[in-house]
């Protein structure tokens, strides 16, 4: 907490929230193996003082782990086995395309602060935390941070990142993919406004075992869009114009479309295993990360 | 339904919908808005569009709606009407009857006359534009009010132009008028130069009439152009509760020249009982006052139509034993509120008492002066020389006769100032008449039984011996005629009449031996013979009142010579300057109100006359539910005419409601 900046912090997290958030912990539904010993059990064995099994003694083996109790009573020699203790990697994927910077506050506000608040806990369990910004593919990233006291590290690159560019999960999957053989969480932070649909994204990152989270971010103005008369819509994004004449029929379409497209992401991700949350930016986000997270098992 | 004003919707529209369909046609400026994306936006778009078949519909309904209004309002601006009479024709003929009957107030407070200009101006104004009408008012005689046009506005102010009469209404010279002007309408509607027979392309005109239905001579009209199916008559008037007075007269007592008797027949035309006051005026004074109880008309035709006066609604009002010494005017007023007044008035003239002056031009005839004697006339004698050598003055008054009636007695003269003369056995020396030969042995053999001059006489016993051959001009009206011979006739000449006998009362044979010609000059035949020979001559000094004549029915007036105007003042006192010089009658038709007329200078006797309805026709105000024209009935439309009614409010109604719709649809539209 002493090296974080102070400015930083108070922009995204407030202290008193970041006391809550001490308490919490990122749980994985699956146990992934890290590279550094952590502070997490893992099903490889190790040599925590957890015990986990016998096996049979065979030549090579340290001979610090024969019990040698078992071998007094029964005359043969076993090895005791014990979990080993390893780090999680957690990987944060914000969407920066340029219709994250919208709304008020924006949904690309909305999402760094959720990134910080997951960063902090991450960081505070000694998980190995990877940040990536994407757009048409990663655009930013601050990977292999560890400990607390990196935690200014991670608000500098929040701080600094920037919202441009068009939004193309499918790429940014795929290289995430190949750059991340890592099994761990990984968390995507977007609206899910896919063009090209958000289907083989997600079959990139779900081909490499991750324990998937996808929370859509979108704000009230997409949810219920305020537009009167005849317009000239234009995306923030490509600069692609849709002509409209907004009718109560063409608006209540709309939010029909909006219902079905956030429906569609949420069944494809059930089905796969993905966790998936919808949620608007005039929800609280340490709401959030406090109640939603933890409902999903992602924080305890 | 109908357009007035066809055109205007074809302008009104072509001025209007292009613009409107031009301006949709512009690209729509839309402001530009940031979104996040598009992609839900589009699909939402394609998914109306594919989902709704009416969606272009639906795009373009404020178009539509707007183009609605705009239509609506073309149409409006063409004038549609509703047909309810039949279809439009292109002529049209208007035929207003302004007889006495059209001035019955009914009880809206309107004269059938005005109710009728009304419906005749709510016609014009359903008349297509193109339509042309003409407009003529009736009564006894037909006026064309407007010759045919299609300026609306005109027709209508010549419609107020006309005015109510006291007239009887006779339809036959409104058609004659209307015929002779289609026809010219044909004619003068034809290219110059072509030559298409007039009647053959005769248009098919519709003719409306107006009236109550009380046409005189509706049965005898003889329609040779218009199709009396094709004929529209519009019955106004409701009220039949009117008493009139149908004839009146007054008559001197032929003893007693100062006693008059007043008669008048009033008939109750209504359907309830009256009694009604009926009053004697003499030059204004009320002279006498009589109460008359009328029962209502019968609901029979057959009595309703007889004037009998042994039937309850029909009275004879009789004035007896009026003293009056004097000439004037006698009037007599039923005193009641009904519906027509114009027959609640009866006038009658009547000259002062004065026996007839009678001139004897004799040698010795006994008879005759013993006839004279009996009959009440002041008469004198002379011999065929006085009268020739009388002064002038004692011959002439006025230039006129000084004797009511001149009696010749075997005495051929051409001294003959204008007067009345009567020839026994002699001839007036005037163009065309000469006396021949005598003749003996001839009998009567005809003569006209119904001429007043032959009343009450036995004709069979005037037995002559001996008469003159006459050579008579050809207007000579024979009274008797022997075989091949005039027996009696007589003349007119110069405002003189004459009666011609060719026999005298006095004969005398080859040795101027004088003989009785015949035995009848000694029979009761001979006197009434003679007094109708002096009464008739005589008729202007008559001892009963003068008839009058009917309204509109024009009057020969004779005149003092030498006199430049005249003037004819009116019951309404309204001044007719007549000018006259060189005449010595005039004719005068404005007689269309009842009442007296005063003409001024005047000849004395003949210086007032009357003008009464006396026509029960005009009286009997009941409205006539069937017309009959000439061998057709046609009905009467009672009440409104069936005209053509404008639709164009329902129109602009309907185009308010679209600006309604528009409206709404628009904020559908606009906010969400």
């Amino acid at each position: 907490m002493a090296v974080l900046d102070r400015k930083q912090s108070d922009d995204l997290l407030d202290p008193a929230f970041m006391n809550k958030l001490d308490q919490l912990a990122l749980m994985s539904k699956k146990i992934f193996a890290g590279k550094m010993r952590g502070e997490r059990l893992t099903k490889r064995r190790g040599d925590s003082a957890e015990f986990a099994d016998y096996r049979n003694y065979v030549s090579g083996d340290d001979l610090r782990y024969l019990d040698w109790n078992i071998y007094a009573r029964l005359g043969q020699l076993f090895l005791k086995l014990f979990l080993q203790e390893e780090d999680l990697h957690v990987s944060v994927l914000i969407d920066v395309s340029k219709s994250m910077d919208w709304g008020d506050p924006s949904k690309g506000r909305y999402a760094r602060q959720v990134a910080a608040a997951i960063s902090y806990i991450a960081l505070s369990n000694f998980d190995r935390l990877s940040l990536y910004a994407y757009s048409d593919g990663l655009q930013y990233e601050l990977t292999g941070v560890r400990g607390r006291r990196l935690m200014f590290k991670v608000m500098e690159f929040l701080t600094k990142i920037e919202f441009d560019g068009t939004s193309n999960l499918t790429a940014t999957g795929k290289q995430f993919a190949i750059r991340h053989p890592q099994p761990g969480i990984v968390l995507i932070l977007s609206d899910f406004f896919e063009k090209g649909g958000f289907e083989d994204g997600f079959r990139y990152l779900l081909g490499r075992n991750y324990d998937l989270y996808a929370v859509q971010i979108l704000s009230p103005e997409e949810i219920e869009p305020n537009l009167v008369g005849d317009l000239r819509l234009q995306d923030v994004e490509d600069d692609d114009a849709a002509e409209v004449t907004i009718s109560r029929a063409l608006i209540n379409r709309y939010r029909q479309n909006l219902q079905a497209y956030c429906e569609s992401i949420k069944q494809y991700c059930t089905r796969r295993g993905v966790s998936y949350l919808f949620t608007s930016t005039d929800v609280p986000f340490d709401q959030i990360v406090l109640s939603y997270f933890r409902q999903r098992g992602l924080i305890q | 339904m109908n357009f007035l004003n066809p055109a205007s919707i074809a302008l009104a529209a072509g001025l209007t919908i292009p613009p409107l369909v031009a301006l949709y046609f512009l690209k729509l400026k839309r402001s530009v808005r940031l979104v996040p994306s598009t992609l839900l936006w589009k699909k939402s778009v394609e998914d109306l569009q594919v989902n709704s078949p009416f969606q272009r519909l639906r795009k373009s309904l404020l178009l539509l709606l707007q183009l609605l209004v705009l239509i609506l309002a073309a149409i409006a601006l063409g004038k549609p009407m509703f047909e309810t009479a039949d279809a439009y024709e292109s002529t049209v003929l208007l035929l207003i009857d302004q007889s006495a009957s059209m001035g019955v107030v009914e009880e809206a407070g309107q004269t059938r006359l005005e109710i009728a200009k009304e419906q005749a101006k709510l016609q014009v104004d359903s008349l297509s534009d193109d339509a042309r009408a003409m407009v003529i008012a009736f009564c006894d005689r037909a006026i064309v009010v407007s010759s045919f046009d299609t300026d609306k506005q005109s027709l209508k102010r010549k419609i107020d132009s006309i005015e109510q009469t006291q007239s009887t209404s006779s339809l036959s010279e409104a058609f004659s008028l209307a015929e002779a002007y289609a026809q010219n309408l044909i004619i003068g509607g034809e290219q110059p130069g072509s030559d298409i027979a007039p009647v053959s392309a005769a248009p098919p005109a519709t003719v409306f009439l107006f009236t109550d239905g009380k046409i005189e001579d509706a049965d005898k009209v003889a329609l040779e152009q218009f199709d009396v199916t094709k004929m529209r008559v519009t019955n106004v008037g409701l009220r039949d509760d009117n008493i009139g007075i149908l004839a009146m007269a007054a008559r001197r007592n032929y003893e007693h020249p100062e006693r008059l008797e007043v008669t008048a027949i009033v008939r109750n035309f209504g359907s309830k009982p009256v009694t009604v006051d009926a009053v004697l005026y003499i030059d204004g004074r009320n002279v006498d006052i009589q109460t008359i109880i009328l029962d209502p008309t019968p609901a029979s035709d057959a009595t309703r139509t007889s004037a009998d006066p042994e039937l309850g609604h029909v009275k004879l009002a009789a004035f007896d034993d009026i003293v009056f010494g004097g000439g004037g005017v006698i009037e007599v007023v039923l005193r009641v509120d009904d519906a027509l007044s114009a027959d609640d008035r009866a006038w009658a003239v009547i000259d002062p008492p004065r026996r007839a002056r009678v001139l004897l031009v004799t040698e010795d005839n006994l008879f005759l002066e013993n006839v004279l004697q009996t009959l009440a006339v002041d008469y004198s004698t002379m011999t065929g020389d006085q009268y020739e050598s009388a002064s002038e003055n004692v011959i002439t008054t006025d230039q006129r006769s000084a004797f009511d009636v001149v009696m010749f007695d075997r005495h051929t003269t051409d001294r003959l100032p204008r007067g009345n003369y009567l020839f026994w056995g002699a001839v007036p020396k005037i163009e065309g008449v000469l006396a021949g030969e005598t003749v003996d042995g001839e009998i009567i053999f005809d003569w006209d039984e119904t001429h007043p001059i032959l009343r009450h006489v036995a004709v069979e016993t005037i037995d002559p011996i001996r008469w003159i051959d006459l050579t008579l001009p050809r207007d000579a009206v024979s009274i008797m005629e022997g075989r091949r011979l005039p027996v009696m006739s007589y003349l007119t000449r110069d405002g003189s009449q004459f009666l011609i006998s060719a026999f005298s009362l006095i004969g005398e044979d080859e040795l101027g031996r004088r003989f009785r010609n015949g035995d009848w000059v000694a029979s009761a035949d001979f006197v009434v013979l003679v007094q109708n020979m002096v009464q008739y001559l005589s008729s202007n000094i008559a001892t009963q009142s003068k008839r009058g004549v009917s309204p509109g029915e024009p009057v020969t007036l004779p005149i003092p010579e030498g006199v430049e105007t005249v003037e004819i003042t009116g019951p309404d006192g309204v001044v007719h300057a007549i000018p006259a010089a060189r005449y010595q009658t005039i004719h005068f038709a404005r007689t269309r109100q009842v009442g007296t007329y005063t003409i001024r200078p005047g000849v004395a006797g003949s210086d007032v006359f009357t003008v009464n309805l006396f026509s029960e026709t005009e009286s009997d105000v009941a409205p006539a539910k069937t017309l009959t024209l000439g061998a057709s009935n046609v009905n009467a439309q009672a009440g409104a005419v069936p005209i053509n009614k404008p639709a164009w409010t329902y129109f602009l109604v309907a185009l308010l409601v679209m600006l309604l719709l528009e409206w709404i649809v628009y904020n559908q539209r606009v906010f969400v």
